[in-house]
């Protein structure tokens, strides 16, 4: 994958070589052929969803008799009620949930404070510490599990949902102090020497300025953060051991296995699993496609 | 560092400070500042990943309070150790395969999608969708679409007149770790795809306008202008799947769990094994620390490319 592979001779090409301008027509035609491959494309590609919606709202006797790629001969939302007791999703949501609300706000803050001073305040060894934090990225958060297992423990907080957000916050701050730091560096520094002017301190200037112009970031880092917080499993395998304190990917593990040849209520299992963050993609893309494009291409 | 030290540090770069308008006076301030996300960096993941150094050094069990000191028993286990073998080239051939798929297939979306129509941010949701959610429901829910009875995939496959393809997918070694690495590429294509269709959006329309005056066709456009276009795409969606790659586990542990037999074990999972199930937490930790040092060694060039560029 290298620039070189660009320079190969291109093949003839009958049907484009002739052709450099397509007429208006032509055009549209080629339009409607590419939107409706892309839409068979999209279709098998999202057809897994699909059929997962459509065995979860059938019985299980329509399901086994009819196969699982056919139209149901009968609708019900009985596998749901079934699949929530059996899976105890009401405390993996709790569970989640708690981990969620605590640990974005506080790992986004402390992450921008850090980019706040490594991009517009006066840091000693900055590119030094720039540098260790964001190659945190590339550490397998195995490396960390036997010593901060033991950590825990010493201090009774394995088993606990608040004793797993200081290496979660940990592990998310590489790439949200990349990304925040990137984007303080483009608050224009006039801005703040003019409130520095006015008397404003650093603290002020931070939440007065650099925040509010910071926003479209900041909810983008958060989601980010968030999408990856409520899906991690191995850190929760590891150190959350009884039931009370699953989370939604612990909680759908175990339900997994016990639900096995229930297929229509594992289907329902599985919907309810991911139907909020499905919604929620939908609501929020925007900021997920926007961030993810800067995080990753801007420095 | 001491206070002195720290005045003059902030002396030094008071002077730099007309060319970075805006920045603040020196002080203690920007430490106070970066302390508690650095506290946290260094206690929750610089020093455990230190002190894994010195666990795989041991016979440590990860329970008692017996921990004696082996040198590098550990890493010369790990020579005898065929799951190991196994291990180290499923993540090579999982590496290669959830690198080079979803990066073909991103830019081939991108490409298609890259189009003024209303229909393309659909398309664009609709093949972004995977990646958002946990990797323990895209286990879920390809084991079920896997299940060899009364899966999609096999039913699909009678229905159509190709019960000769039947496999048990996930229980067979032929057949296991390749029917993990499709649901891979399935939740990994679309992050390649939104950064490729970004980068096609800034590429000026008059460069293909001018190709195109010049006789150039729509391969050679593509070849030409495209492909180089995306250079600094390539590199970092490389560089990203690359260090994501070797964090392999979720998929594998859910939806095999190493097996059938050792067949799809991968470092993550093997390392999990020794650790939690066999209690080894010193051999363990060795294979973490192995894995590690290949996916810090990989990573540096594109973070010190980032660092740098900012």
């Amino acid at each position: 994958m290298t620039a070189r592979t660009t320079h190969h001779p291109p093949a003839p090409d009958s049907v484009a070589g002739t052709r450099t301008r397509p007429s208006g027509r032509r055009k549209r035609a080629e339009g409607f052929a590419l939107t409706a491959g892309s839409a068979v494309g999209a279709l098998l590609w999202i057809s897994p969803l699909i059929l997962l919606v459509i065995s979860a709202l059938r019985p299980l006797s329509d399901f086994l008799s009819n196969g699982p790629v056919s139209w149901p001969q009968e609708i019900t939302l009985a596998n749901f009620p079934e699949a929530w007791e059996a899976g105890q999703f009401g405390t993996a949501y709790l569970n989640s949930t708690i981990l969620l609300l605590v640990k974005v706000p506080l790992g986004v803050f402390v992450a921008s404070l850090l980019a706040y001073a490594l991009s517009k305040l006066v840091m000693p060894f900055r590119n030094v510490i720039l540098f260790t934090v964001v190659l945190g990225m590339t550490v397998p958060i195995y490396i960390a599990i036997v010593p901060l297992f033991t950590m825990l423990r010493g201090v009774g907080m394995t088993d606990s949902i608040l004793g797993i957000i200081p290496p979660y916050i940990a592990f998310g701050l590489p790439l949200q102090v990349l990304i925040l730091q990137s984007f303080f560096r483009r608050v224009p520094g006039e801005l703040l020497e003019a409130a520095r002017i006015d008397g404003a301190g650093d603290v002020r200037i931070f939440f007065r300025i650099v925040v509010p112009l910071s926003v479209p970031a900041l909810v983008t880092v958060a989601i980010l953060d968030g999408v990856a917080t409520w899906n991690e499993l191995f850190l929760a395998l590891s150190l959350l051991s009884s039931e009370s304190r699953r989370t939604i990917p612990l909680g759908l593990l175990n339900f997994q296995g016990q639900f096995a040849t229930n297929y229509t209520g594992l289907a329902a299992g599985i919907l309810i699993a991911v139907i909020p963050i499905l919604v929620l993609y939908m609501v929020l893309q925007k900021y997920i496609v926007g961030g993810l494009t800067a995080g990753a291409t801007k420095g | 560092m001491s206070a002195h030290t720290l005045d003059r540090t902030a002396a030094r770069s008071t002077r730099r400070r007309t060319d970075q308008p805006g920045r603040a006076r020196p002080g203690l301030l920007p430490l106070a500042f970066a302390a508690p996300a650095l506290v946290l960096y260094l206690g929750f993941l610089v020093w455990p990943a230190l002190q894994a150094l010195w666990i795989s050094l041991t016979d440590w069990d990860g329970l008692s309070d017996q921990q004696n000191f082996v040198g590098l028993d550990n890493y010369l286990a790990l020579f005898d150790d065929k799951v190991v073998g196994i291990a180290a080239v499923n993540n090579v051939l999982w590496s290669i395969v959830t690198i080079v798929l979803p990066m073909t297939l991103g830019l081939l979306f991108a490409v298609v999608l890259n189009r003024k129509s209303r229909t393309s941010p659909i398309f664009r949701t609709i093949f972004y969708a995977p990646a958002v959610l946990p990797l323990v429901s895209i286990a879920s829910i390809w084991a079920w679409l896997y299940d060899p009875s009364d899966g999609a995939i096999n039913t699909v496959l009678r229905t159509i007149g190709l019960s000769g393809l039947e496999q048990s997918w996930l229980g067979q070694d032929s057949t296991a770790l390749w029917s993990v690495m499709i649901p891979a590429v399935w939740v990994r294509t679309g992050f390649p795809m939104l950064l490729y269709l970004a980068a096609l959006q800034s590429i000026p329309d008059e460069l293909y306008e001018a190709a195109s005056m010049d006789g150039a066709n729509r391969r050679k456009q593509f070849t030409r202008i495209t492909f180089p276009s995306l250079r600094d795409t390539h590199y970092i969606v490389l560089a990203l799947s690359l260090i994501e790659s070797f964090k392999v586990f979720d998929l594998v542990y859910a939806m095999t769990y190493g097996g059938p037999g050792y067949s799809t074990q991968v470092m993550g999972t093997w390392m999990y094994a020794n650790v939690f199930q066999y209690f080894n937490a010193g051999y363990g930790t060795a294979i973490a620390v192995v894995i590690t040092v290949v996916a810090v060694a990989a990573g540096i060039p594109y973070v010190r490319s980032q660092v740098k560029s900012s």
